[in-house]
């Protein structure tokens, strides 16, 4: 008996086990998506390990010894997942399926006409990152000055501003974490080019718009530079900078977790050393000084929301002289003193589906310039010009996600401005209040991975003009291929008539259109763009001179700016070396201010050349960068005023063509050495190395009969300088472990 | 009683049976890590791993091996040059790893990937990550040490850095071939938790030191 069911339960063993053994049944099939077969397509029999891979024809087979009805998942990161019922008996199962796209943040397409994007939110289009900015040849560790290696950037080096596509310097607005910054640049006066204030290390990203930006910001008729501040640090550290012409020092400390950091920093710069070595086209009687502190702190909550403070003070003064243009006049000096604060709060946090960005920034900024003639050597003609500007601007942004790629997002911005000049010799004062409210909205809308749109609208009230304006703008983005897309942008932005000039006429807001197209191609180490644009100018005010001050009249000034830019960046071909070069064409036309006609404008180039190229030499732990710009000489004009106060072109030439050479050169001593206690580097750079006479347009004197070049305040300017880092941390155990 | 005992010895077979495919199933995917040369291959047995973590749930070395098959593809990438495919695989591999880690936490294994995965990302661009990735992957490595300081592993990730990272970054071949034979003493001694434990790297190790400059 026993035997008995032994044997039968062998027999029975025997079965199940030549069951799971011969009933191998396969299981194969095709997945296609867009009627093409995919590859790398994960296939599983739920709940068993039983699967296969699908192989380049989207083909799959596996075998199983499951039975019954059972479920198919196909499955892979860039679709979206597919179940299938099968019945799995004695024969063999043939399933084909179709896959729809997975709509991903990553693989979807960016628009990026009109603007140029550095930080690593959308990597597809990083570009001047800030290392590249430190390393690039003549941009002196600037944003600006590196932004002017781009397309589209007018390179102008007697004024501060960034000259976009035939736009003026102050049709470019400058923004931190959102908020408006007033007085991007340092105090200056004219025919000498400020410094940008913000330190480039401060900024982890930029988006530079060429035309065409966001409904997120207003009041800029060109261009907009958005910069993102970093995080937080990544380690505790002290700073030191060293050169003959500044001293600095700061240091910043973050805690463990990196939920809260402070930092301070300070310094001095006296140009006074180099102006006696260097050959100078300025002749200062008081060398640039400036004195200036900072401080910053940032604090994460525990629900992730970022709160981040940054304020600064500074100093500056300078004085230079020149030989008159008058009669019965030997010299005209001119002295500044300026003093600027700037402060910068803001808070962004997620609350489920919500992204709240709110911030504030207060500014104050005053100019104290002192005027005064010399003949034989006696000082007379004294007057002075003591302006004060209080500038506050606070911005809220909610923004919901929709789906994977849309989102919309709104918000309400607050300008507030107070100015204030005392001119000595006038007897009346200049005040200005402005209140500006705007409130905006805007929707990305991504259709697939391949197709997405932005559509936003911007109204802003001018407490000045007493007007409303309304602003639509949308843009288009399409991927033709894998490497090739294209975008396009459309845009309509107005700005308040420059406050310098508003007076008792009733004004309005002055306001360009843009209509950009671009098609871009990114590989591997490479990209290229190409890029023309139409920008059309209505409402531009003329002035006219009134009590010895220039005056804004009307809005009937018009415009127009069309051009071509190319772009091309390359860290592949040549190995070790990263270089780009952009052409740009520039077609404009422009009556306003004091043109008295429509005349090509005298801050743009027609034809502008830049090429960067840098080779770091890992056995010299040298870095070697190069560049070299070219524009074509820009018209001068000058203008003179009849009795009535109205201006006429008087005489007009043409500069000559501008080129200049940089070189720069950054040692790092003590690369990887593992027992260094601190990161040095030393750089060397020398601006205009071939010593190019350069000369920016010129002066009239006031009869117009007399003229001089406006000329850089130095052909070639050598400098060194030596930045040195102690960090309180693990740096060098991660370069020599990591590189 | 006799059914009783003809249920607990089916009950018994069958898990002992079902623990032994498992085994089985792993054992040979296992050994094919090692064997795969392509791209393609190394998704196929990614997802293979993905497929039993799927179906056995507790267990965290399916998605242990589906994330070190996946980085490998990564080390395949980065060695043709492909540095734009680095951040998607990077992706991916995190993905197995999470899973991995959240069945798993205190495991100096899965530290030691964490350590290649952030090695991967800083290869898109090692001069702007460097900073960022190479911290997260030298303080993943540091965890995994104090997890478990004799695992060889540990030391051949050291070793292959050393070996690769130029003189004047404080690297170099010598240094790395010294580490490569700690790595290999190391391999004599240590022993694998189980016969599907991660017991990788000694042949690399070995490679290394047979191909001296």
């Amino acid at each position: 008996m026993q035997t008995f069911i032994i044997s039968k339960l062998l027999a029975l063993f025997g079965i199940i086990l030549s069951c799971s053994l011969t009933a191998q049944i396969t299981v194969a099939g095709k997945v296609n998506f867009k009627n093409k077969g995919v590859k790398d397509i994960s296939v599983t029999l739920k709940d068993t390990y039983d699967g296969a891979t699908t192989d380049e024809s989207g083909a799959f087979t596996f075998e199983t010894s499951e039975k019954g009805n059972l479920i198919l998942v196909f499955s892979n990161p860039k679709f979206v997942e597919i179940e299938k019922a099968v019945t799995i008996d004695n024969q063999p199962v043939t399933v084909n399926v179709d896959l729809k796209e997975q709509i991903s943040e990553i693989d979807a397409v960016v628009i990026s006409a009109g603007s140029i994007e550095a930080s690593d939110r959308k990597r597809a289009t990083v570009l001047l990152t800030p290392i590249d900015i430190y390393t690039t040849a003549g941009a002196n560790g600037q944003v600006t000055s590196a932004l002017e290696t781009l397309p589209g950037v007018q390179k102008v080096g007697e004024t501060e501003g960034l000259f976009v596509r035939g736009g003026t310097g102050s049709e470019t607005k400058f923004f931190m974490d959102g908020n408006l910054v007033n007085n991007f640049f340092g105090n200056s006066v004219p025919g000498l080019k400020a410094m940008d204030r913000l330190n480039t290390s401060l900024f982890k990203g930029n988006v530079f718009s060429s035309g065409g930006y966001s409904a997120l910001y207003g009041q800029a008729l060109s261009s907009v530079l958005v910069l993102e501040s970093i995080d937080f640090p990544e380690m505790n550290s002290v700073d030191i900078g060293i050169s003959p012409i500044f001293l600095s020092a700061g240091f910043q400390n973050v805690d463990d977790a990196k939920t809260k950091s402070f930092g301070i920093s300070a310094a001095y710069s006296n140009l006074g050393l180099v102006t006696e070595i260097l050959k100078f086209n300025t002749d200062f009687i008081k060398a640039p000084r400036s004195i200036g502190t900072n401080f910053n702190f940032r604090i994460k909550n525990k629900m992730g929301g970022i709160l981040k403070y940054y304020g600064s003070f500074d100093e500056n003064t300078l004085g230079i002289q020149e030989e008159s243009l008058e009669p019965e006049t030997d010299y005209s000096q001119t002295s500044l003193k300026g003093t600027n604060t700037f402060h910068n709060l803001s808070f962004k946090q997620k609350f489920g589906n919500y992204l709240l960005n709110i911030g504030s920034s207060y500014s104050y900024n005053r100019n104290l310039i002192g005027l005064n003639d010399i003949f034989e050597n006696a000082e007379f003609n004294a007057n002075s010009i003591d302006s004060k500007g209080n500038y506050f601007n606070s911005k809220a942004t909610v923004e919901r996600k929709i789906n994977r790629i849309s989102a919309v997002r709104g918000g309400i911005e607050f300008n507030k401005t107070r100015e204030e000049t005392v001119v000595a010799l006038s007897p009346l004062n200049y005040r200005f209040d402005e209140q500006i409210t705007s409130l905006f909205a805007e929707t990305d809308l991504g259709f697939s991975n391949d197709f997405s749109a932005k559509v936003g609208l911007r109204t802003e009230h001018s407490a000045a003009l007493d007007r409303w304006n309304l602003a639509p703008r949308a843009a288009l983005a399409y991927r033709i291929s894998k490497k090739w897309t294209s975008s396009l942008a459309y845009g309509i932005f107005y700005q308040n008539p420059e406050n310098q000039f508003i007076g008792k006429y009733p004004l309005n807001f002055q306001r360009a259109e843009h209509y950009i197209l671009q098609v871009q191609k990114s590989e591997e180490g490479r990209s290229l763009r190409l890029e023309a644009f139409y920008k059309n100018y209505r409402d531009l005010i003329k002035t006219r001179l009134e009590d010895y001050r220039p005056v804004a009249i009307s809005n009937n000034g018009d415009g127009f700016a069309q051009g071509i830019e190319f772009f091309w960046r390359d860290k592949k071909s040549l190995k070790n070396i990263d270089y780009w070069v952009s052409y740009s064409f520039l077609d404009s036309k422009r009556n306003f201010q004091n043109y008295d006609r429509s005349l090509f404008p005298n801050f743009a180039a027609k034809h502008t050349l830049s090429v960067v190229a840098k080779k770091f030499v890992v056995d010299w732990k040298t870095g070697f960068n190069i560049s070299y710009s070219y524009a074509s000489g820009r018209p001068y004009y000058n203008f003179m005023t009849d009795t009535n106060g109205d201006y006429y072109l008087n005489n007009q030439g043409k500069a000559k063509d501008f080129s200049a050479l940089n070189f720069s050169m950054n040692y790092l001593p003590f690369l990887g050495r593992k027992d260094a206690k601190s990161f040095t580097v030393l750089v060397l750079s020398v601006n205009n190395i071939l010593a190019q006479k350069n000369n920016y347009g010129y002066n009239f004197s006031n009869d117009g009969l007399r003229s001089r070049p406006i000329l850089p305040s130095a052909d070639t300017f050598v400098f060194i300088g030596a930045f040195i880092s102690f960090g309180i941390d693990r740096t060098q155990d991660a370069i020599d472990g990591n590189l | 009683m006799k059914n009783l005992f003809l249920a607990l010895f089916l009950f018994a077979s069958a898990s002992a049976f079902s623990q032994t495919a498992y085994e089985k199933t792993m054992t040979d995917k296992i050994a094919q890590v090692q064997q795969q040369k392509t791209a393609d291959e190394f998704t196929a047995l990614a997802n293979d791993f993905k497929r039993i973590g799927d179906k056995e749930k507790t267990q965290w070395l399916p998605y242990y091996y589906a994330a070190f098959a996946t980085i490998q593809k990564g080390r395949l990438a980065m060695r043709d040059g492909k540095t734009a495919d680095l951040d998607p695989i990077a992706a991916e591999a995190q993905k197995s790893l999470d899973m991995a880690m959240s069945l798993n936490a205190d495991n100096a294994e899965n530290y030691i990937l964490q350590k290649m995965i952030h090695g991967l990302k800083m290869m898109v661009n090692p001069q702007e990550r460097f900073m960022s990735e190479g911290m997260l992957a030298a303080e993943a490595l540091s965890k995994a040490e104090k997890l478990d300081a004799q695992n060889p592993r540990i030391s051949l990730m050291k070793a292959e850095d050393i070996y690769y990272t130029p003189e004047q970054f404080g690297g170099s071949k010598a240094k790395g071939l010294e580490t490569f034979q700690k790595s290999l003493d190391q391999y004599k001694t240590y022993k694998a938790k189980s016969a599907i434990d991660p017991n990788w790297g000694q042949d690399e190790a070995e490679y290394f030191l047979a191909n001296k400059p």
